[in-house]
């Protein structure tokens, strides 16, 4: 029997029938698509025994308390810690997902010199011969780490400046270290006493101060209440998270915080709601009314409003002396629920003058926001993790990412108590990777080593024989029977937290109303965002949940 | 009959043989497990009856997966008996002080989370009910390798159809599925690829 080519066609159409109806197409496009899941240039985690280890996070200066899943000493998931005293098991949803960060796209894997690979060497050769030939400014983002004091020590031997690029919480606080004398460094917000929050656009719900802490207070205190115990006002002028989830939402006009901070004081002075005494606004209520948007009345309502459930504290969005100044009329200054100050050792910021103009180097440390681009000329060495693009650095040099550095944890900015940890580094880096401390250590050998400076401030802590201790349980520290038993658990992720504020020791001598500032746009971290560097699956969560908005996305 | 209809026939058989016999048989490797451990005898001389007295939940409530070589050490530090499985235990891998590399049938891929403490403490599932009986047999079965996924045939299930399979047969998304909507139980995608 001859087989013709239209036999082979008639098998072929068989053979495509009988393959449908058997396992083949179905299975295959499973496998295939698992498949494609483990291409080897897909990173995948370790199988090996799973643990558990506690330690802090290390994106934002806040520092949730993190429970880090590892498996074969690779970390592969996150979650809060429920013992830990400041956030209570809550975090925000981008560090859910931060183990994964250092695996981004962005993340700075070489060291680059004007946008060409350079060595290490190339980078220490160049730093130490600029330091020589000029003055060195070290910018710091989080003051305070053991970090922090390499990079003021450095700056102090070449005789150069250590400056800090302070966050808007922080700035805020600025008025009030003006008025009273009390570092800004040493004030923070006793939010969980505060029975009503005028939130001058501060983002409370979008990643602001500690971002746990405040999403703790608000799930237990606030949300889904038609009367919640803690009022949160915010005052605004788009429909951001924060406001939509808001008791309240004053829509007002961009840039007119002050003038509604000073009609509010008006309000509350000439109607007797507070005691006399404070300095009074020179801003009549009308223009008040005219700057915001708002009707005279509505500002009336809303000053009385905000006193039906005191405390009452106002929260700028960055420094605002108007909402300063309202706290101080509203008796918010050193009382419960108010501003109040938690050390009386803290050092003052030193802000950013001339000495960086001056600078012949500048080394900008990976704490320092993205976004901070000196405009000067100098020799710019920038230490990032991740390369968000549109750099103006000299240099850029690839620091440690997510638990990929030892660090301390010192007082966040916004917080009423001390406190004091220990984030351990629980990642090797798989890049070759320097933290500024490093950097400089291996050009200065004379500089302590963090290592050391953690070890002194665990002693500090243990000597002093003050605060508590949060692990599982809390422990008072006078109860631990050494020092190294204190580190111990420190570097196992305890807390340490300080004793409460005490109420009466901050005053702010404040005669008149401050002059309103000009209303420049917003330029933080906080609100502001180039591109955000997130993983996929952050990204998701990203999109998903109130993590940040991009202010484009914001509807007015 | 025409000469049209018996060659659609045939290709119509080659493929349903090819598909049904053939490709089963050329996706899977079988493979030995490193020591050939029977779960039946550990029961009956030492009295081991429960799972969880070797795959354990730690203190924190987390599933520790299979024992360590610690565990097995406990007895196996050295040779009791004669068998030669007993044998490549303790020369190859404890004496030597290296865990046995188990070819583990349920093996997940990366982006699953599983938490067998919701499962069994929450929902009261036991672990016949996802494993099957496998706890009672006196051999150990070969690993069945899938050549692309790189995952066991556990996971699809022995049944190539997925049609008429036996309880525990499968270990795919839909099975989760399957047994959450009998149960009534709401899982989002953040559930379980966390």
């Amino acid at each position: 029997m001859k087989v013709t080519r239209r036999d082979l066609f008639v098998w072929g159409a068989g053979a495509a029938a009988g393959l449908v109806f058997t396992p083949v197409p179905w299975k295959l496009l499973d496998d295939v698509s698992i498949w494609s899941q483990n291409w080897p240039w897909i990173p995948q985690p370790t199988r090996g025994p799973i643990e558990f280890k506690h330690t802090f996070c290390s994106l934002c200066p806040q520092r949730c308390g993190l429970k880090v899943k590892l498996a074969g000493g690779w970390p592969v998931g996150v979650a809060g810690v429920r013992a830990n005293p400041m956030t209570r098991g809550a975090l925000c949803p981008l560090a859910f997902g931060a183990h994964q960060l250092n695996w981004h796209p962005q993340r700075l894997r070489t060291v680059r010199h004007k946008g060409s690979t350079a060595s290490w060497g190339e980078a220490r050769a160049t730093f130490a011969k600029a330091c020589s030939e000029g003055p060195v400014a070290v910018i710091d983002g989080q003051p305070g780490r053991a970090t922090s004091s390499i990079l003021a020590s450095f700056a102090e031997r070449r005789k150069g400046s250590y400056l800090v690029a302070l966050s808007p919480e922080t700035r805020a606080l600025l008025p009030y270290e003006s008025w009273s004398g009390v570092p800004a460094s040493s004030l923070g917000y006793d939010l969980g006493n505060a029975g009503t929050i005028v939130s001058f656009g501060a983002p409370l719900l979008d990643g602001w101060g500690i971002p746990g802490r405040f999403t703790r207070l608000w799930a237990e205190r606030a949300a889904g209440m038609n009367d919640p115990q803690l009022r949160l006002i915010q005052i605004e002028d788009s429909f951001s998270h924060t406001a939509a989830r808001a008791w309240r939402w004053i829509h007002v006009r961009a840039g007119s915080d002050s003038a509604l901070a000073a009609g509010l004081a008006q309000v509350l002075i000439e109607e007797h709601l507070v005691p006399a005494g404070g300095p009074v606004p020179s801003l009549v209520l009308s223009d008040a009314a005219a700057q915001t948007g708002l009707s005279e009345n509505s500002i009336r309502e809303l000053a009385r409003t905000m006193l039906d459930q005191a405390p009452v504290l106002a929260i700028a969005s960055d420094e605002n002396p108007g909402v300063a100044a309202l706290n101080v009329v509203l008796g918010a200054i050193g009382s419960r629920g108010g501003i109040v100050c938690r050390s009386k050792h803290a050092e003052k910021y030193v802000p950013f003058d001339d000495a960086i103009r001056k600078a012949r180097t500048v080394l900008i440390d990976s704490s320092v926001p993205w976004d901070f681009q000196p405009q000067i000329d100098a020799e710019i060495f920038r230490f990032a993790a991740w390369d968000i693009g549109s750099s103006k650095s000299d240099w850029l040099l690839p620091a440690p990412g997510f638990l990929e550095d030892l660090t301390d944890v010192p007082t966040p900015p916004t917080s009423a108590v001390e406190i004091f940890a220990v984030a351990q580094r629980l990642v090797t880096p798989a890049i070759d990777v320097e933290s500024a401390a490093q950097f400089l250590g291996s050009i200065d050998s004379s500089l302590p080593s963090p290592e050391k400076i953690i070890h002194q401030r665990c002693a500090d802590l243990f000597h002093q024989r003050a605060g508590i201790v949060y692990e599982r349980e809390p422990t008072p520290v006078a109860k631990f029977e050494s020092v190294q038993k204190l580190e111990a658990e420190l570097w196992k992720g305890a807390m340490w937290v300080g004793d409460p504020s005490s109420l009466g020791g901050l005053r702010c001598e404040l005669k008149e109303w401050p002059t309103a500032a000009v209303a420049k746009p917003s330029q933080n971290w906080a609100t502001e965002w180039n591109a955000p560097v997130l993983p996929p699956l952050a990204t998701k969560l990203f999109r998903e949940s109130s993590l940040r908005e991009a202010p484009d996305r914001r509807i007015a | 009959m025409s000469r049209n209809s018996l060659v659609f026939g045939f290709g119509l058989a080659v493929a349903l043989l090819a598909g049904w016999v053939a490709f089963p048989r050329a996706l899977y490797v079988k493979q030995h497990q490193p020591v050939e451990f029977r779960h039946k005898t550990h029961a009956e001389k030492s009295g081991l009856t429960d799972c969880a007295q070797c795959h354990a939940f730690r203190d924190d409530g987390e599933f520790a997966g299979l024992p360590a070589n610690d565990t097995c050490a406990g007895c196996h530090s050295d040779r009791m008996g004669t068998s030669p499985a007993e044998a490549t235990l303790v020369d190859r891998y404890i004496k030597p002080g290296q865990q046995t590399p188990w070819l583990v049938y349920s093996r997940q891929p990366a982006n699953v989370w599983f938490s067998h403490s919701v499962h069994m403490r929450q929902a009261g599932l036991t672990c016949a009910d996802c494993h099957g009986g496998y706890g009672e047999s006196d051999q150990v079965r070969l690993y069945e390798l899938n050549r692309i996924s790189g995952y066991s045939r556990d996971i699809w299930g022995h049944s190539m159809s997925r049609l008429w399979r036996a309880p525990g047969d499968g270990m795919k998304m839909s099975d989760c599925e399957d047994c959450h909507r009998r149960r009534k139980v709401e899982v989002g995608c953040l559930g379980c690829h966390q």
